[in-house]
């Protein structure tokens, strides 16, 4: 009997302790960025990777669109005060929808600093020739239908040197306007694109500022007769507020749905309530163990840990009901679980030993978000363990009272284990097969990538892509980056790249690219341009000599000679001035400080129809610190380095499994008797997905080790059975019910719409059954089992 | 006229350029006699056009700006292949190039190449297809952007355009092509503030 006085004590320390974990629970800042599942320790185009989605402009792009309606005014309408109202509300760095006002104030400053921008400003330019050539190509425009953008400048900037400016800055494949604002070239739709200013990994900013957008567009819609335009929203921002609203919904629905149907399970097999409850506890106390280690280890928890974690944990109700079961029966009332310590809680001990073995592999990974998940998994079923040994004897001494379907349970397995031997053979010749059939795919088999990761529906991708072609925003699937310890360095790379590319651009290989050096040049280049100026009287001078046999007179040139001189004394454009001005959100997105220290400065691609990436890359190539990084392929690499990480991993947590049950069980031949199922299960579930075309990925790895942690603590059972002898109804009736719930929790998530949620069910589902299955066929001396077992009736 | 027409059809589609040729000056003299009873309208015009699938051309080109002393010349070759592709050369007194393919325009100037998309700028989107419209004998594209009014006959006719859209009428007062039969021969622009610009043209290459 348990003392009073203990009783007390074990339900206030727990108490007190869960109190503590939820506490600090609503507490925990709970992140949902991609980051925490990239490597920790990358290499250079790697981490130029990390910073761009973590903190870059892609992470931060909206695309919006506004679609039917009435007709393209209505929708231009909407576009511009949806614009005006989310440039108002400050959330945004920039919002463009084409209207040609936002660059108003833009252009006023470009036009005043054009001889420090303009790349065509040379020494040569400022000779006689040289002026007579530059004049003359933009009288050439004259009498045309441009005419009329270059007359008003012309006796400021004979040259042309705004009109080269801003001739750099019209994007090849700027968008459609209609009715004066972006549109859809494949659809009755009106498009925007916005920066939001928070990064992409605050998840609550994001929310905010796509909310502002709809209720922007509510707002201009509410009082609109007729057919109302839709709002559609798609970028980089409102896939991780989806994801994580995804994860969580499905998180929360699964474990309802999940909670339902094993609650309805316990029920049948205990017949009581107070049992049902009993039985979650170790689970629950997991949860709330798991979430608080995390948080107070990482400082944050990942939502996917959450999602996963307790999936993951969830054999820990298997504790609770090989206790609520083997507990039963005492002799003396109240002295069943003392019972249960001496004879089943090793077992228990041992399988949690194993499974802690398993995910103890992840907390050695790279990437934070799978050291995460090992540590909520590690700490959520030692705590599990730990409230079913000390916890439900207070609750629960004998167990579960009633008996409800058990009898049957334990019929049906009986006649299960009893029959399975027999099949021995079959299922191990099936085992060979799979095995061969695996060799021969080899590493064929594992061809998931991390798209097939990703929880986006195809319609949600469609219309991305649908609206990046309408803007004729890049993906971010090709950047160059430029690198640098200071602002000054990081330009004058960026200034050797541009040089690079605009080959490209001039002989078609790249349809065009963007850069900040165009807004703000290197003080370098600054001071090169200016040099090239010559003093007024000079200038006079050339410019009498270059006019002679052109029509403009040199009398209305007064005002160039005025700037010229203006530009010879004007400041340095710097940074700082800038990013506070009209051009401020541009030069920000496209230099940016490093979290490591340094700068970076994003030079983004337009590539064209007849881009080819190894011209690209061998153009730019000698550069120092210039990375042509392909997000696609960078990906790709570190999935690969995840996928090869992750098999080392579950091979080393697989050995230290092996290694803790060789340590218990003292006897090879028991020790080949428990890891012989746990093989076959591995090898059989691999091998029927294999028959399906499933492609393998890092998840379905952690489900296989997951197979093994579960599974072990059949193979245990079996071989305790052996040991001992005792095989009454009640054990098989308890594993069955642990298997059963098992299948069914992971059977769920099977069917998920997650792809890495339902990637781990479609492993652990078939192979907990199979595990169970298999330790019951390859049961040491089957047929000695089945004496036993028939002995007690 | 009308079995004069379906004939040409016929002819062009398997002869030499020279029986092509040949059909064409019939149908000219055809149209020609038919002038006093049939009245020359845009129709008229765009079937006349819509025959000539492809074609070369030089041009010379002058340009009355005001502020300026004296005419701005230019000279070059244009080519138009039905039904989008339209490129301007010029070759005096610089090198420069504007070459259109469906929705893209690559500008040349010098060493500079500009790439960029036709619809994202509609004032110039406009006049481009009214030039292919009328090239390629489209009255669709034509009408979406001016209000058109023909005169003459298929021996000397012009085409006047108003341009209908706001941003277009802003910059271009009006613009008025001329030709003979299928071939354009002049361009006239006149723009808002009273710049002009006069082009001849001389086809160098007949229609295939």
């Amino acid at each position: 009997m348990i003392s009073r006085q203990r009783r007390i004590v074990v339900l206030l320390v727990w108490l007190t302790l869960v109190a503590a974990g939820v506490g600090w629970i609503t507490r925990t800042h709970f992140s949902a960025d991609l980051s925490a599942f990239l490597p920790q320790s990358p290499d250079a185009r790697q981490r130029v990777l990390i910073e761009q989605l973590q903190t870059g402009v892609a992470s931060r792009t909206l695309l919006i669109g506004i679609e039917d309606g009435a007709d393209a005014a209505q929708r231009a309408v909407l576009s511009r005060s949806v614009a005006k109202a989310m440039r108002d509300s400050g959330l945004f760095d920039q919002v463009q929808n084409g209207d040609a006002s936002d660059w108003k104030a833009a252009g006023t400053w470009l036009f005043d600093h054009r001889y420090r921008l303009s790349t065509s400003v040379t020494p040569e330019r400022f000779t006689a020739v040289g002026l007579h050539d530059a004049i003359a190509g933009t009288l050439s425009l004259l009498g045309t239908p441009a005419g009329n953008l270059v007359k008003p400048l012309l006796d400021r900037d004979p040259t042309g040197e705004t009109q080269g400016v801003a001739e750099s800055l019209i994007p090849a494949n700027a968008p459609r306007t209609e009715a004066g604002v972006w549109a859809s070239r494949s659809a009755p739709r009106a498009v925007l694109l916005a920066t939001t200013h928070a990064p992409g990994s605050d998840l609550d900013a994001l929310t905010i500022a796509i909310a502002r957008v709809q209720s922007a567009f509510d707002a201009a819609t509410h009082d609109m007769k007729g057919a109302k335009p839709r709002l559609r929203l798609s970028g980089a921002p409102v896939f991780s507020v989806q994801s994580r609203d995804q994860i969580k919904g499905e998180a929360i629905h699964l474990s309802i749905v999940g909670g339902i149907v094993m609650g309805c399970l316990l029920l049948l097999a205990f017949a009581s309530p107070k049992a049902l409850l009993i039985a979650f506890l170790p689970v629950l106390t997991g949860v709330v163990a798991g979430t608080t280690t995390v948080s107070l280890v990482f400082g944050n928890v990942h939502g996917l840990t959450m999602g996963f974690g307790s999936t993951l944990i969830g054999e820990t109700i298997d504790y609770a009901i090989y206790y609520l079961i083997q507990a039963r029966g005492a002799a003396i009332p109240g002295t069943g679980w003392q019972r249960w310590r001496d004879l089943n809680w090793p077992t228990v001990r041992l399988g949690l030993m194993t499974s802690v073995c398993g995910f103890a592999a992840l907390l050695f990974s790279g990437f934070p978000g799978l050291a995460q998940l090992g540590v909520f998994s590690i700490a959520g079923l030692v705590a599990a363990a730990l409230a079913t040994r000390y916890v439900l004897p207070v609750l629960a001494p004998d167990g579960a009272t009633g008996m409800g379907m058990r009898r049957t349970m334990a019929k049906v397995a009986g006649a299960i284990v009893r029959g399975l031997p027999r099949l021995r053979l079959g299922l191990f010749a099936l085992g060979i097969a799979a095995l061969a059939l695996l060799a021969w795919r080899g590493a064929d088999l594992w061809r998931a990538n991390l798209s097939s990761m990703s929880p986006l529906p195809k319609e949600a991708q469609a219309l991305d892509e649908s609206l990046r072609t309408d803007i004729g925003a890049s993906d971010g699937g090709l950047l160059v980056v430029a690198q640098g310890a200071d602002v000054q360095t990081v330009l004058r790379n960026a200034e050797a790249a541009s040089a690079r590319l605009e080959k490209l651009v001039d002989s078609g290989e790249l349809g065009g690219f963007e850069t900040v050096t165009r807004f703000l040049p290197s003080e370098a280049a600054q001071q090169a341009r200016v040099a090239s100026l010559p003093d007024s009287a000079t200038l006079r001078a050339r410019l009498t000599e270059a006019m002679k046999d052109l029509p403009l007179p040199v009398a209305r040139l007064e005002p160039f000679l005025a700037d010229v001189e203006a530009a010879r004394n004007q400041p340095m454009v710097q940074r700082e001035d800038l990013a506070t001005g009209p051009l401020g959100p541009i030069v920000n997105s496209l230099i940016y400080q490093r979290p490591g220290g340094g700068w970076g400065a994003l030079i983004a691609l337009h590539p064209g129809a007849e881009f080819d990436q190894t011209r690209l890359e061998a153009a730019l190539a000698g550069l120092p610190d210039v990375q042509v990084v392909d997000v696609g392929r960078e990906l790709g690499a570190l999935y690969d380095r995840y996928l090869h990480e992750a098999f080392v991993q579950v091979l080393l947590g697989a050995l230290a499994v092996v290694v803790l049950l060789g340590l218990y069980l003292r006897s090879a031949r028991r020790l080949l008797a428990v890891c012989q199922p746990l093989v076959f299960a591995v090898v059989l579930t691999l091998g029927g997905l294999a028959l399906l075309q499933v492609q393998l990925g890092i998840l379905h790895l952690v489900g296989m080790l997951l197979v093994v942690a579960v599974g072990s603590n059949y193979a245990l059972f079996f071989d305790q059975l052996h040991e001992t002898g005792r095989a009454d109804e009640d054990t098989l009736a308890s594993l069955m019910l642990a298997n059963v719930t098992t299948v069914v929790s992971f059977g769920l998530i099977a069917i998920s719409n997650i792809p890495s949620l339902s990637a781990i069910g479609r492993v652990v589902a078939p192979g907990a059954m199979l595990a169970l299955l298999l330790s019951a066929a390859f049961v040491r001396g089957a047929p000695a089992a089945a004496r036993v077992s028939s002995n007690r009736r | 006229m009308i079995s004069g027409l379906k004939i040409s059809d016929w002819f062009g589609r398997g002869f030499a350029s020279t029986w092509r040729r040949l059909v064409s000056g019939l149908l000219l003299l055809v149209a020609f006699s038919a002038s006093s009873a049939w009245a020359f309208e845009l129709p008229e015009l765009m079937a006349l056009l819509a025959k000539q699938k492809s074609g070369e051309a030089r041009f010379t080109e002058q340009r009355f700006v005001h502020g300026l002393e004296g005419p701005l010349n230019a000279s070059g070759t244009l080519s138009f292949t039905a039904p989008d592709k339209l490129s301007r050369r010029t070759l005096t007194p610089r090198p420069e190039s504007m070459v259109v393919d469906g929705n893209n325009m690559v500008l040349t100037r010098g060493e500079r190449t500009r790439t960029m998309t036709l619809d994202s700028v509609p004032e110039l989107q406009g006049l481009v297809e009214a030039m292919r419209g009328t090239l390629s004998g489209d009255a669709t594209a034509l009408t979406r952007y001016f209000k058109s009014t023909v005169g003459g006959s298929a021996g000397g006719w012009t085409l006047d355009l108003q341009p209908l859209d706001s941003r277009l009428a802003a910059q271009v007062r009006s613009v008025r092509m001329s030709g003979r039969g299928s071939d354009v021969l002049g361009l006239d622009m006149e723009f808002i503030g009273g710049d002009r610009s006069v082009m001849t043209i001389v086809p160098t290459r007949p229609a295939p």
